[in-house]
C-alpha cells in the first residue's frame, strides 16, 4: 500500500505524463494561437482606429470648410430630471438633424456626455435654429418642446451648445442656448 | 492653440508620406471648444464610435483628461499605451478607482491574477457606488476560484446590496452545491442572492438574475427531497424568461414526486412548447410518457414517447441542416445574423424570440464565455470590415468631387464675382440711403444687423481673389491626401479580410463541435424514449400472455 510503485507502473506512468502533456499541448496550442489573433486584431483596430480620424478629418475639412461651419452640441442641463425620447433640429425651417436616443445615449448623456448633433455649413448672416425635444418628464409625463433661438453667422466657426433642463417642482423642460466664441 | 496652428502649417507642407505618418485626426480636433471636448468624448467611448473622437485627446481639460485619454486609447487598439495611462491615473488623484478597476480586469483576462489582485484592492480601497462593488465581485471571484470560499464569502459580506453581490453569492453557491453533500449551505447562499438581486435597480438585468437564482434553487430543493419548497421557488419564476422550460421541467418533477402526475404533466405539457434546444425541455418530452405510465394511461403513455421520438428525429434533421448551413455559410451568417434578421416582427419580438429554434440554440451556445469571445472577435471585424468600406466609399466620392472642382476651376475666371461684386456696391448704397431716414429702435437694430451681414460679404468678396489663386494647389493637396488614404483603407481591407477567414474557421469549428453535442444529446433522448417504448411493449406482451393463459 506504501512505498513507491513497481518500476513497470512508473514507466506507464512516464508514458502517460507524456501523452497528458502532448494532448495538453494541442489543447493548449488554439488558445496560444486565438490570444495571437486577438493581438493582430487589436494592431489592425489600432491602424483603423487611426486611419479613420484621418478620413474623419478629411472629410470634415472638404464638407465642412472652417468659414462657413456651424456645429450643434446637446449636453443635459439637469441629469436626473429628464428621460430623453429624440431631438430634432430645423435651421431656416428646414430639417437638418433628428436623434432617437437609446439607453446607452440617454446613459451617456446622463453621466456627462455631449452629444455632436449637428454639423453643417451656413452662409453669413441672420438665421433661426428651431430644436423639437420629445422626453419623459421625471413625473412621467410625455413632453414635447419647441424652442428657437435666432443667431446671426459671422464668417468662421460658429459652436452652439443646445442644453436640456427640467427642474422641479413642474420639471417642465427648457432648452437654452449657449454661443461659443 | 499655437501647437495646432504649427500643426495644420506643417501639414500643408508635408508631402503624401509625412500625412500618412502624422498624428491621427488633426482636423477632427478643429471646431470643438476645449470645454465640450471631455463631453464629447464620454459619449464617444459610450456609444463605441471613438474615430471622430480621437482627435480630442489632446484637447481634454479638467481632471478627467488622462483618464478619458487611456480609454480612448484603450478603444482604438493601443492597449499598452492604453494601460501605461491608466497606470499613472490610478497612482494619481482624480479617476484613481475606476482606472484600477479597468486595469484590474484587464490583467485578470490576460491571466496575471496577482497584480490584478493589487489593483482591484485599490479599486475596492478608493472606489465608491458601481465600482467599488464591480471590483470586490471581481476579488471574491478571484478568490473563489482560487478554491478559497471562505475569503470570497468574507468579500461578499462586506459589499452592498445589488447585482454583483447577488452574482458573488450565486457562482459561491454553485461551489458549495458541488463540494457539500447537503445543498443547505449552497440554499443559504442562493437565499442571500435573492435578497440581493432585489435592491438592484436595472429591471431586465434583475428578473433575469432572479430567475437564475430560483431555478438554481429549486432545482437544490428538489435534489434535496424538498418538493413543497422546490416547487414554491419555481412558482415564481415567470413566463418569458430565457430560464422558464428549464423551471417548467423541475417543477413537474417536484409536482411528479408529490405524486400529483397530472399536474406535473400540464407543467411538462407547457415546457414542450419551447424549442428542444432549452435544458429541461427533451427531458420534459419523455416526462410526459412517464407521466401517463404511471397514471395508468399505458396506451397515452406510448403514444407521448413515440411523439417524443418524431419530435426528436426531427430536432436532429433541423441540427443536421444547421451543421450543413454552418460549413456553407459559416456560423456567423447562420447563428448569428439570421437569427438577428428572422426577427422580423419586432413589436411580437417578447413572445417570439424563445420560441424560435435557432435563437434556442443562438441563446444556448453564446452560454459559454469561449463562445462568445468567438462571437464578439467576428462581429467586431465584420464592424470594421463595414467602417472601411463606408470610408472607401466616400473617399472615391471625394476624389471624383476634387477631380470635377479642379477641373472647373479651371475654367472658371471670376465671372459671378464681379456680378456680385456689382449687387454689393448697389445694397451698400441702398442701405446708406435708409441709413439717413428717420427709424425707430427696432428699424436701427434691424438695420445694424443688414449692415454687419453687407461688411461680411464685402470681406469674403474682397479676399475672394487671393482665396481662388490658392484653391488649386489646396484641391490638389487633398486630391492627393484622399488618393493614399483609399490606397491604405485597400491595404487594410486585405489584412482584415485575412484575420476574419481566421477568426470564422475558429468560430465555425466551435459551432460545429456545439451542434454535434446537441446532437449527441438528441441521440440519448432518443435512446431513452426507445428503451422505454421497447419496456412498454414487453410489459404489454407479458400482461397479453398472462391473459391468453388458460
Amino acid at each position: 500500500m506504501f512505498g513507491k510503485k513497481p518500476t513497470k507502473e512508473r514507466r506507464i506512468n512516464a508514458w502517460r505524463a507524456l501523452l497528458t502533456g502532448i494532448c495538453s499541448l494541442t489543447v493548449l496550442s488554439p488558445l496560444a494561437s486565438a490570444s495571437t489573433v486577438d493581438q493582430e486584431i487589436d494592431q489592425l483596430r489600432a491602424e483603423i482606429s487611426e486611419h479613420s480620424a484621418r478620413v474623419f478629418a478629411l472629410e470634415q475639412e472638404l464638407l465642412h470648410p472652417a468659414d462657413t461651419r456651424m456645429a450643434v452640441f446637446l449636453t443635459l442641463g439637469n441629469r436626473e430630471a429628464l428621460d430623453l425620447d429624440s431631438v430634432e433640429l430645423f435651421v431656416d425651417g428646414q430639417p437638418v438633424a433628428s436623434h432617437l436616443y437609446s439607453q446607452r445615449e440617454r446613459d451617456s448623456l446622463e453621466a456627462g456626455g455631449i452629444q455632436q448633433l449637428f454639423v453643417g455649413n451656413l452662409s453669413n448672416g441672420e438665421h433661426e435654429l428651431k430644436a423639437v425635444v420629445t422626453a419623459r418628464s421625471a413625473k412621467d409625463h410625455f413632453v414635447r418642446r419647441e424652442t428657437t433661438h435666432h443667431f446671426q453667422k459671422h464668417p468662421g466657426n460658429l459652436r452652439l451648445q443646445m442644453s436640456l433642463e427640467a427642474e422641479a417642482p413642474s420639471y417642465d423642460p427648457r432648452v437654452s442656448f449657449v454661443e461659443w466664441k | 492653440m499655437m501647437c495646432r496652428t504649427l500643426k495644420a502649417s506643417m501639414r500643408a507642407a508635408c508631402s503624401l508620406l509625412l500625412f500618412v505618418m502624422a498624428p491621427a485626426g488633426l482636423a477632427a480636433t478643429v471646431g470643438v471648444p476645449g470645454e465640450l471636448a471631455a463631453g464629447l468624448a464620454r459619449y464617444a467611448l459610450a456609444t463605441d464610435r471613438v474615430a471622430p473622437a480621437l482627435g480630442l485627446a489632446d484637447s481634454i481639460k479638467g481632471e478627467s483628461a488622462s483618464f478619458l485619454g487611456a480609454q480612448l486609447l484603450l478603444s482604438s487598439g493601443r492597449t499598452d499605451q492604453g494601460l501605461a495611462e491608466l497606470r499613472q491615473v490610478a497612482n494619481g488623484q482624480h479617476h484613481r478607482a475606476e482606472a484600477a478597476l479597468i486595469l484590474g480586469r484587464h490583467l485578470l483576462a490576460g491571466d496575471q491574477p496577482s497584480e490584478a489582485e493589487q489593483w482591484l484592492g485599490k479599486a475596492v480601497r478608493f472606489g465608491f457606488g458601481e465600482t467599488r462593488q464591480q471590483a470586490s465581485y471581481e476579488l471574491a471571484e478571484l478568490a473563489r476560484r482560487a478554491g478559497r470560499t471562505d475569503r470570497a464569502g468574507r468579500i461578499l459580506a462586506g459589499m452592498e446590496e445589488g447585482y454583483w453581490a447577488a452574482v458573488g453569492y450565486l457562482n459561491l453557491s454553485s461551489d458549495y452545491a458541488r463540494e457539500d453533500l447537503n445543498p443547505s449551505r449552497a440554499l443559504v447562499a442562493l437565499r442571500v442572492a435573492l435578497a440581493m438581486a432585489e435592491k438592484d435597480g436595472v429591471g431586465e438585468r434583475s428578473r433575469h438574475l432572479k430567475s437564475r437564482l430560483l431555478v438554481r434553487a429549486g432545482y437544490l430543493a428538489y435534489q434535496n427531497g424538498e418538493h413543497d419548497k422546490a416547487i414554491g421557488f419555481l412558482d415564481k419564476i415567470p413566463l418569458d424568461s430565457y430560464s422558464t422550460p428549464q423551471a417548467l421541467y423541475l417543477h413537474g418533477l417536484a409536482l411528479a414526486a408529490k405524486g400529483n402526475h397530472r399536474a406535473s404533466m400540464q407543467s411538462w405539457h407547457r415546457a414542450k412548447k419551447y424549442p428542444l434546444a432549452y435544458p429541461g425541455v427533451a427531458e420534459a418530452w419523455i416526462g410526459m410518457g412517464r407521466g401517463f405510465d404511471l397514471s395508468g394511461y399505458l396506451g397515452q403513455a406510448g403514444e407521448a414517447y413515440l411523439a417524443a421520438n418524431a419530435a426528436y428525429e426531427s430536432e436532429r434533421v433541423t441540427l443536421r441542416k444547421l451543421a450543413d448551413r454552418i460549413r456553407q455559410q459559416g456560423a456567423y451568417k447562420t447563428l448569428v445574423e439570421d437569427a438577428r434578421d428572422s426577427d422580423l416582427e419586432w413589436f411580437l419580438a417578447d413572445s417570439r424570440t424563445l420560441t424560435q429554434p435557432r435563437m434556442a440554440y443562438l441563446l444556448e451556445f453564446v452560454e459559454h464565455p469561449n463562445a462568445q469571445k468567438s462571437v464578439r472577435r467576428v462581429a467586431d471585424l465584420v464592424q470594421l470590415a463595414r467602417t472601411l468600406e463606408r470610408q472607401k466609399g466616400d473617399l472615391a466620392v471625394f476624389i471624383q468631387a476634387l477631380e470635377d472642382q479642379l477641373a472647373t476651376l479651371g475654367t472658371e475666371r471670376g465671372g459671378a464675382a464681379s456680378t456680385l461684386k456689382k449687387k454689393q456696391e448697389s445694397l451698400e448704397t441702398a442701405l446708406e440711403r435708409l441709413a439717413g431716414a428717420n427709424l425707430s429702435a427696432e428699424q436701427k437694430r434691424q438695420m445694424r444687423r443688414m449692415s454687419e451681414t453687407l461688411s461680411m460679404s464685402a470681406k469674403s468678396l474682397k479676399e475672394l481673389g487671393s482665396r481662388i489663386q490658392k484653391r488649386p494647389s489646396v484641391l490638389r493637396q487633398q486630391l492627393r491626401q484622399a488618393r493614399a488614404l483609399k490606397a491604405q483603407t485597400t491595404g487594410l481591407q486585405d489584412q482584415l479580410a485575412r484575420l476574419r477567414q481566421q477568426s470564422e474557421e475558429r468560430l465555425n469549428r466551435r459551432a460545429l463541435d456545439f451542434v454535434a453535442e446537441q446532437d449527441r444529446q438528441m441521440a440519448f433522448s432518443l435512446d431513452k424514449t426507445e428503451q422505454q417504448i421497447a419496456h412498454l411493449y414487453e410489459y404489454l406482451a407479458l400482461e397479453n400472455l398472462q391473459e391468453t393463459k388458460p
